[in-house]
């Protein structure tokens, strides 16, 4: 409290000083001389002040720009000329020789602020305020000229303080317009091109219940970026600053849904809205709206897709707690349905080595190198796609046809491995116990890739804010986050192979295992059979058709190599029947991949838990049935995401969960994510996720949607939509 | 677990909490002044309904801003309270800030400070946790509001047409407040019965 009243003291005896040199305007001769000017920098406390210049001179009738340039403290900001529920605009008054004209300040595209529940619009860091300045015809080449500007602002962190300088500069008058000022010519430039500006916009403005819509359209804005669109108004009374702005697209322009301020409370109302229209790709523009019918062109298209997650979803989640999760969900991923037979592949390896400890911790190693550098490597990709400005999700390789094809081929292929219809690496033999080493760590590290290649669309439930949060990250935290999975994924089989109770619990290696690893390859045909599914629904039942042939030919490859194995054991050299096998194998292969596949129609597309009704989804579709004021369900699934099917087939399909969508009238709108849509990436993308399965009920009223789990059950579904219908 | 579940929920809270919340809204004018309970310097509980059938002034307050300073500084605040209780108007200064944010006060740093600044205040109202000023959108300091005796919001805004920090900004500065309460006593609508409230931004607590 004390130390406070000291600072209130100097902060009091500092705004005397400056009634002293500053006074306001029309008082200022009041208050004596003022004092004199720095030319130079100005360190007012907690920002360094100065006058810069675009040009190095100046000739007669000539206007130039000169700025009054502020370099803030960190974590300090200063205010537009609308400061928005606090504050107060930097004010600079000059003094002139006779005949020159400095106009008012070119007012930046401000910052927006919030402090609590307020909003503030201002700068940070530095900000230059350039003015126009006009010499007279008749001034004196060779003369220069002192120009002084005494500058006053109100500079916030938590708390404010107001501060002020005198500031002076020394600007040469030339015979003819010079160019620009060696040092700031650029930044004043740079500051001039960035302001706002008018353009040709219509702009009108409607009053519609409590909103106040603002709708601008023009050819400037015709396909433009609109997310993150903002309107800041000169009239610190028009809107309410706090609130968001609802921003809805339109083939023109858009349409901006904002809260009335104190102003129309008046009995004067405004009767224009005047401001400046910012958007994400730096443009703004000045605009003056009137009362009026809001233009069509200014409307009609939703919401713009937005880049960041809002505050709510996992953009809340710091980078701890996102490894965290990101560790724990690879752990979970060890339990997902999809990944099962991977890892029973790899259990038949371990159990093969149980007892042979180093060979146990070695292969341990190599599983968790593998699942690393695939993990690392499918985010290198999804990271690199983004930067690129693809839309891409977790579990984007499976959105590919050809890689779901690739995909299932080789499950086959380790299924007839297991069963033993061929051997991996039987030729080998005998070659050495350090090759045969080798060629397990090599199995090992393929096994731990394979697991997360197929692992990757089983976005378990904890993974999902871990990694929604981790792709709107800087590419180095994304990939923290990513590691921290992978060895969350690998953990279980490090521990068994480096925890020595662990490992001689297992059983110990005999004949049993023979039949042990022919059960496993079960799993692995049911792998197969899976993707063959995903991809009918991506390619229709013709992909199915070419695939099975693929698999067909692959069985006989396979086969083949088997023959020539055995025969090779025997003796024999059977080049002829393995390469047979191999150019089989590969063009069985090569039939699945290329060419690729037609997308399925969205009639061929099976219509699962068809006892509810559902519609497409857009976001169109979803604001307009929103504008009918009807409570909506947005389901988006894939069908390579089994917890999605799961949830569809457990708790969107019962009898109960049916008659509740008919009973509160709520439409249900899928987003089917099986293959890529850019549309729907975004929409998940402004939840926080990166992946599927996310499940949105919008009530009647209620402006945002909520979020139900990832897992679900009949009684959440009824509960959320009694809720969204109610209210 | 927990936090996701903890998301939920209160993504859950808030989609139930908008609607009451846009229902009960801000104040508006020509509207009943929402009514509060808060504690005074004395410790005393106090609230709006005691003061029925008197014009309530309502100001917020921060004794670390320098808009608040350049009134208390000056004496022209004490002055415009003591001026407004002479002809029977109740003037409650209220206290918004947070715990540990500026000008926070504890009841009895709030007896100090009335005593030390001369306040000619009917009362000093401690609202550390916001409810008041979140009830009536106050989001400056000062930031002020005055009740007609009906007990209707009749005007909400700056103290004055002069936005700044400045003391020499004072002279010749329009009073909103010292207007509304002169039309109030002479039986007028208020003529600026909104304007823009303008200072430091309330310290609300975090």
């Amino acid at each position: 409290m004390i130390a406070g009243r000291v600072l209130n003291v100097l902060r009091t005896a500092a705004a005397a000083a400056a009634a002293l040199v500053m006074a306001g305007p029309g008082a200022a001769q009041g208050f004596g001389q003022p004092k004199a000017p720095v030319f130079g920098e100005v360190d007012t406390g907690h920002l360094v002040a100065d006058l810069v210049p675009e040009k190095a001179s100046i000739a007669p009738g000539e206007t130039i720009h000169v700025a009054l340039r502020q370099r803030i403290d960190k974590g300090w900001h200063t205010y537009w000329r609308n400061p928005g529920d606090s504050g107060e605009a930097t004010q600079i008054k000059w003094t002139l020789p006779a005949g020159w004209r400095a106009d008012d300040i070119v007012w930046p595209a401000p910052d927006r602020q919030p402090t609590g529940p307020l909003m503030n619009y201002g700068y940070s860091g530095e900000v230059l305020l350039p003015v126009a300045l006009t010499a007279p015809a008749d001034a004196t080449p060779g003369q220069t000229v002192e120009l002084t500007a005494a500058v006053a602002f109100l500079v916030c962190e938590e708390i404010c303080v107001p501060e002020d300088a005198v500031l002076g500069l020394r600007l040469p008058v030339a015979a003819t317009p010079g160019g620009p000022h060696p040092q700031f010519g650029k930044t004043v430039a740079a500051a001039l091109a960035a302001a706002p500006k008018p353009a040709p916009l219509t702009a009108v403005f409607a009053r519609e219940g409590e909103a106040l819509k603002l709708a601008v359209a023009g050819a400037p804005l015709a396909g433009a970026d609109f997310a993150d669109a903002y309107f800041f108004p000169f009239d610190g009374t028009a809107i309410d600053h706090a609130k968001p702005q609802a921003i809805e697209r339109g083939p023109q322009g858009l349409t901006l849904t904002l809260t009335p301020g104190y102003g129309f409370q008046s009995p004067t109302p405004p009767a224009g809205l005047a401001g400046v229209l910012s958007l994400a790709d730096g443009r703004a523009f000045e605009i003056t709206a009137q009362a009026g019918a809001l233009p069509a062109e200014a409307a009609g298209l939703g919401p713009p897709p937005a880049r960041a997650p809002p505050a709510g979803g996992g953009g809340e989640l710091g980078l701890i707690a996102a490894v965290g999760f990101a560790l724990l969900g690879g752990l979970i991923l060890n339990l997902m349905p999809c990944v099962f037979p991977v890892l029973a592949m790899k259990a038949a390896g371990l159990a093969r080595h149980a007892h042979e400890r180093r060979e146990a911790q070695r292969q341990g190693l190599a599983f968790l190198a593998g699942v690393l550098a695939t993990f690392l490597a499918l985010a290198g990709l999804l990271i690199a796609l983004k930067e690129a400005g693809a839309v891409a999700g977790w579990g984007f390789q499976l959105q590919s046809p050809p890689v779901v094809a690739a995909l299932s081929l080789l499950m086959l292929a380790v299924a007839l491995n297991l069963s033993g219809v061929f051997e991996v690496g039987t030729s080998l033999q005998g070659a050495g116990s350090g090759l045969a080493s080798q060629r397990g760590m090599a199995g090992a590290f393929f096994t731990g890739a394979l697991a997360v290649v197929v692992a990757a669309p089983c976005t378990a439930p904890f993974m999902a804010p871990a990694l929604g949060w981790a792709l709107t990250q800087s590419a180095a935290s994304a990939l923290v986050v990513f590691l921290g999975l992978g060895l969350g994924f690998a953990l279980p089989f490090v521990l068994v192979a480096f925890v020595p109770g662990l490992l001689t619990r297992l059983p110990r290696p005999g004949p049993w295992m023979v039949g042990f690893r022919k059960l496993l390859a079960f799993p692995m045909y049911g792998a197969a059979a899976w993707l063959a599914w995903v991809l009918t629904v991506q390619a229709g039942d013709m992909a199915l058709a070419r695939l099975f042939a693929a698999a067909v030919a692959l069985a006989l490859a396979g086969w083949m190599a088997g023959v020539a194995q055995r025969r090779q054991a025997q003796g024999g050299r059977p080049v002829l029947a393995g390469s047979a096998a191999g150019m089989l194998a590969a063009g069985a292969l090569a039939a699945a991949v290329w060419p690729g596949y037609q997308p399925a129609s969205a009639a061929a597309a099976p219509a699962s838990a068809a006892d509810i009704p559902y519609e497409a989804y857009s976001p169109e579709r979803l604001a307009s049935v929103r504008a009918e004021g009807r409570a909506v369900f947005v389901n988006f699934t894939a069908a390579w995401c089994i917890t999605c099917k799961v949830n569809e087939r457990t708790a969107l399909s019962t009898a109960e969960v049916a008659d509740a969508f008919r009973r509160t009238g709520t439409v249900y709108l899928k987003a089917d994510w099986t293959l890529k849509d850019e549309i729907i990436a975004a929409e998940l993308a402004r939840h926080g996720r990166a992946g599927v399965p996310l499940y949105l009920v919008y009530g009647r009223g209620s402006q945002d949607g909520v979020i139900l789990p990832q897992i679900l059950t009949g009684k959440t579904v009824v509960e959320a939509l009694e809720a969204a219908a109610a209210g | 677990m927990i936090p996701l579940t903890r998301r939920l929920v209160l993504a859950a809270c808030a989609a139930t909490l908008t609607a009451p919340a846009a229902a009960v809204a801000a104040p508006a004018i020509g509207q009943p002044a929402p009514v509060f309970r808060a504690v005074d310097a004395d410790g005393r509980t106090r609230s709006l309904d005691e003061f029925k059938g008197k014009t309530v002034v309502l100001e917020w307050h921060n004794g670390g801003c320098p808009y608040v300073q350049k009134y208390y500084n000056a004496g022209a605040m004490q002055s415009l309270q003591r001026q407004a209780t002479a002809d029977g108007v109740v003037w409650l200064t209220l206290v918004s800030s947070g715990p540990g944010t500026q000008g926070h006060l504890t009841p009895a740093e709030a007896k100090s400070w009335k005593a030390a600044n001369k306040a000619g205040s009917t009362a000093l109202l401690l609202d550390p946790d916001g409810k008041v000023g979140k009830a009536y959108d106050a989001r400056t300091t000062p930031h002020m509001y005055v009740v007609d005796k009906t007990g209707r919001l009749v005007y909400m805004g700056g103290i004055d047409d002069k936005p700044a920090a400045d003391p020499a900004s004072l002279k010749g500065a329009k009073n909103y407040v010292a207007a509304a309460l002169a039309d109030l006593k002479a039986g007028r609508a208020v003529a600026t019965p909104v304007t823009r409230p303008y200072g430091c931004s309330v310290k609300y607590k975090g």
